[in-house]
């Protein structure tokens, strides 16, 4: 056992003082720390510019709401939300006071929205394409054809098309609260198409994937259309609202009773992060883990082998000692990883008030699950390199353990979705497959029962076993041998008669 | 006492036979050599030696004791295989401590700073092994068989790749444990190493022993048949075999032959000298007599035959020929001679076990 660890040192040593590991450590708190500061830097460079929207009203009722609603906008919705109230400091220093308030002025962190009129004209082509030569010189960032019967949308089975033209369904609509009123995008090249243009909101720009202000523009444009609507059906806006108003569907966990108290306990509300991204989270480091604990036993085998390292350590140890020595390597520098990741999210969490989510009853389980895949997929890796000759013939033979490693990535939100499903018990169940599978399954709300993770490790215990084994007969023939490498048979027999 | 001692070993690689029935004693404290043509089965035997890979059938004891795998006994060998290999990215200090460790010896950083200045490397403790050129990586691969002090050091092809000065050092250090108690073996092709270094010779052709004893005991074992010569033919080159002949300024000259005189089997031509091997009835005084009918002769020495003269009776054309023909017949020497085995083979096909 002595001889083991020193292998296993050695390539945990070696491991982690090389350039992958040291990429791979730094990597994600510099993606965290790089987004964040790309995040900051973002929000300083905001586009606050003011954006002139010319709007042609031929139906000559929406003008005005809209124009309210965007002064409405360039007033409330265009500044950062402050965190602290201005005025709490305001009362510390009375001396400072106006330098403070002006200090705490909301920095605006939108564009001004800021609407003309333009009155319809009898050649509607010719307006347009004169909007659109002020849009090309920069006079205007885009203009809008309100179409005259834009209003009455709901006798119009055209209007109906006209509304869904740009992506939004009539069920979207719905959500929304809006029927008609979808804004088309128009293009400056095509003023002279006048399809259905009389009862749609068309929208001309030359930046046809800025799509802020289209966006914008539906909720004022909707009210105002449903404003005039509820008027000539002798409806109270207010009270059609409130007729109209969605109702919320929480999603709860199941009530318990307290095993002290013997009291039920109020059900808690569970939240996305916590039934789908968590889940997700622990499957892409164990997925992490494997690739680059497990992964690089390949190039490390292949690297002993080729470059004739192997009869030199084989005088000292004995094939099944360096190669247990290897996998307990690899299963060090697997903690290693998940240590710092865990440690580095679990700080990350605890600065944006997220400690609570991070599922720490699941860490013992994580711990087995990353040990058994190193453990399983270290081996098969282990007998790849020793039976390959060389880096091209490993590749190949990698694919399909590639792929076992990869079905849970593809299956995980059907798992998650339905955790308890024949399916996701099956494949969980499945050995290779167990680590990753299991623990989404376990992550997800309220879990599942204690036999199913258990038979699991178990079944993936024994299978590791089984592939430790016969990777030590082929890691023993193959090590020495050079030329060709092995053919699937060639191993196969190896596993078999040793 | 033998530190090595190997009883009816057979080794073969699928239907090739790699070592046939070879039975060996190497004694304590000695040098040995083994020496064989290529893939005649040298780093074989030191490899099923070293337990590496196992013979099929035939025992082997190393150090008194079977070599089982990493065993007690194996920490007390140290092993320089023909194919070097150290990790590259590893510093020198890292991997000598590194196979010190898997001996079983703690080494202090003094003891290998001890031995690269021994191997004048004082430098290059902290280089990594990518750093260094061939000879130095391979004197740092000799470190690492050596240090932990082995009672037994198994050096294959020791010298290859190293300058004069190098071979030198190496042969010194490799004396040095001889003389602290080490039992050495080492398989070479130069055969001046194993006249000079070497306490026992062995060799090996196709997978035979062909030679087995000291120097002395295998050149009486071929006799006093001959004669080291030295003649002055006024300029006129001497020929080994009658179809000799040189360009001489831009001419073809004939050469004075030797071959052809009565008495004398075969010549080795050595440029200075020629080592002529003398027929079994022939008498030396009628050889020295006809070979002055073709020049004054300078130097005439009745000597035994070298080492290097003795590999090539046995493993080149004549050699392997006349084998082939007495396949069976009795041997010469404590060796025997054979010709139903078989070329090492190449590629390694076999397995080392757990």
């Amino acid at each position: 056992m002595h001889k083991v660890l020193i292998v296993a040192k050695r390539e945990y040593l070696a491991a982690v003082k090389s350039k992958a590991f040291i990429l791979t450590m730094t990597m994600m708190p510099l993606l965290m720390v790089g987004g964040l500061i790309l995040e900051k830097v973002m929000r300083n460079r905001s586009d606050v510019s003011v954006k002139r929207i010319a709007v042609i009203d031929r139906s000559g009722e929406i003008f005005d709401t809209l124009n309210i609603a965007a002064q409405q906008r360039n007033a409330n919705d265009i500044f950062e939300e402050l965190s602290d109230p201005a005025g709490s400091d305001a009362d510390a220093d009375d001396a400072t006071g106006s330098e403070t308030a002006e200090k705490k002025a909301p920095r605006q962190i939108a564009p001004t929205y800021v609407l003309e009129r333009v009155e319809p004209a009898e050649d509607r082509t010719t307006q347009l394409f004169e909007l659109s030569n002020r849009v090309r010189k920069g006079e205007l960032f885009a203009f809008i054809d309100i179409g005259p019967n834009v209003l009455d949308t709901g006798n119009n089975a055209s209007s109906g098309d006209s509304a869904t033209k740009d992506g939004a369904t009539k069920d979207g609509a719905t959500k929304d609260g809006a029927t008609g009123g979808g804004v088309e995008d128009g293009g400056v090249e095509d003023g002279g198409v006048e399809e259905d243009a009389t009862a749609a909101v068309r929208y001309f720009s030359n930046t046809p994937t800025y799509r802020n202000i289209r966006r914008w523009l539906r909720v004022p444009l909707t009210s105002a259309i449903h404003a005039w609507r509820f008027r000539e059906a002798g409806l109270d806006p207010s009270t059609v609202q409130w007729a109209l108003k969605s109702t919320q569907v929480d999603n709860l966990e199941l009530l318990r009773r307290d095993e002290t108290s013997g009291e039920i306990v109020k059900a808690e509300k569970i939240s996305d992060v916590t039934s789908f991204i968590i889940p997700m989270i622990m499957m892409m480091m164990l997925f992490a883990v494997i690739m680059t604990g497990a992964a690089p036993l390949i190039q490390s085998v292949l690297e002993e082998k080729t470059q004739r390292i192997a009869e030199v350590l084989l005088a000292m140890v004995t094939p099944f000692q360096w190669m247990l020595g290897k996998l307990l390597g690899s299963v060090a520098v697997s903690l290693t990883i998940v240590t710092v990741y865990f440690i580095g999210g679990a700080i990350f969490a605890d600065r944006h008030d997220a400690l609570q989510m991070v599922p720490f009853h699941l860490i013992g389980w994580f711990a087995a699950y990353q040990v058994i895949a190193v453990l399983m997929f270290g081996s098969i890796f282990i007998g790849i390199g020793a039976a390959c000759s060389d880096h091209r013939e490993a590749q190949s033979a990698v694919m399909p353990v590639m792929i076992l490693i990869v079905i849970p990535m593809m299956v995980w939100p059907n798992v998650i979705r339905e955790p308890s499903s024949t399916f996701a018990l099956a494949l969980s169940l499945f050995p290779p497959t167990t680590p990753m599978l299991m623990l989404v399954r376990q992550s997800v709300p309220p879990g599942i029962p204690l036999w199913q993770p258990i038979l699991g490790l178990i079944l993936s215990l024994l299978t590791t076993i089984l592939f430790i084994f016969a990777a030590s007969r082929v890691f023993r023939v193959g090590i020495l041998m050079q030329g060709k490498g092995a053919g699937f048979k060639d191993m196969l027999r190896w596993v078999l008669k040793g | 006492m033998y530190a090595v001692e190997l009883d009816n070993v057979t080794k073969r690689y699928g239907q090739q036979l790699a070592v046939d029935d070879l039975s060996l004693r190497v004694p304590t404290g000695s040098v040995y050599g083994f020496i064989g043509p290529n893939g005649s089965g040298k780093s074989t035997t030191l490899r099923m030696i070293m337990r590496i890979i196992y013979p099929n059938t035939g025992d082997i004891r190393v150090l008194g004791g079977a070599l089982v795998g990493a065993g007690q006994n194996a920490d007390r060998v140290g092993y320089l295989p023909e194919e070097r290999g150290l990790y590259k990215i590893m510093r020198v200090n890292e991997i000598l401590r590194f196979f010190a460790e898997l001996k079983g010896c703690s080494v202090s950083s003094k003891d290998i700073q001890d031995w690269l200045d021994r191997m004048q490397l004082s430098d290059c403790g902290n280089k990594k092994i990518d750093a260094l050129s061939k000879g130095m990586a391979q004197k740092i691969q000799f470190i690492g068989a050596v240090i932990g002090n082995p009672e037994l050091i198994i050096l294959d092809e020791p010298f290859t790749g190293l300058d004069p000065v190098n071979a030198n050092l190496l042969r010194d250090i490799i004396l040095e444990l001889q003389r602290d108690g080490a039992t050495i073996i080492l398989s070479t092709h130069d055969m001046s190493v194993a006249e000079k270094m070497c306490d026992g010779i062995f060799m090996i052709f196709k997978g035979k022993k062909v030679l087995d004893g000291s120097l002395n005991e295998i050149q009486a074992t071929y006799g006093d048949d001959t004669v080291r010569v030295r003649i002055d033919t006024n300029g006129t080159p001497i020929g080994a075999a009658p179809s000799d002949g040189v360009q001489m300024d831009g001419m073809q000259v004939d050469c004075v032959q030797i071959d052809g005189v009565p008495g004398v089997a075969s010549v080795s031509d050595f440029g200075q000298y020629q080592e002529l091997r003398i027929e079994q009835k022939a008498d030396t005084q009628d050889v020295l007599a006809n070979l002055m009918k073709l020049g004054r002769v300078r130097h005439f020495e009745l000597a035994r035959p070298s080492l290097h003269d003795i590999f090539i009776r046995i493993a080149g054309p004549e050699g392997a020929e006349a084998q082939e023909k007495s396949m069976g017949s009795g041997s010469r020497g404590s060796g025997s001679m054979g010709s139903d085995s078989t070329d090492d083979a190449g590629d390694l096909q076999e397995v080392s076990r757990a």
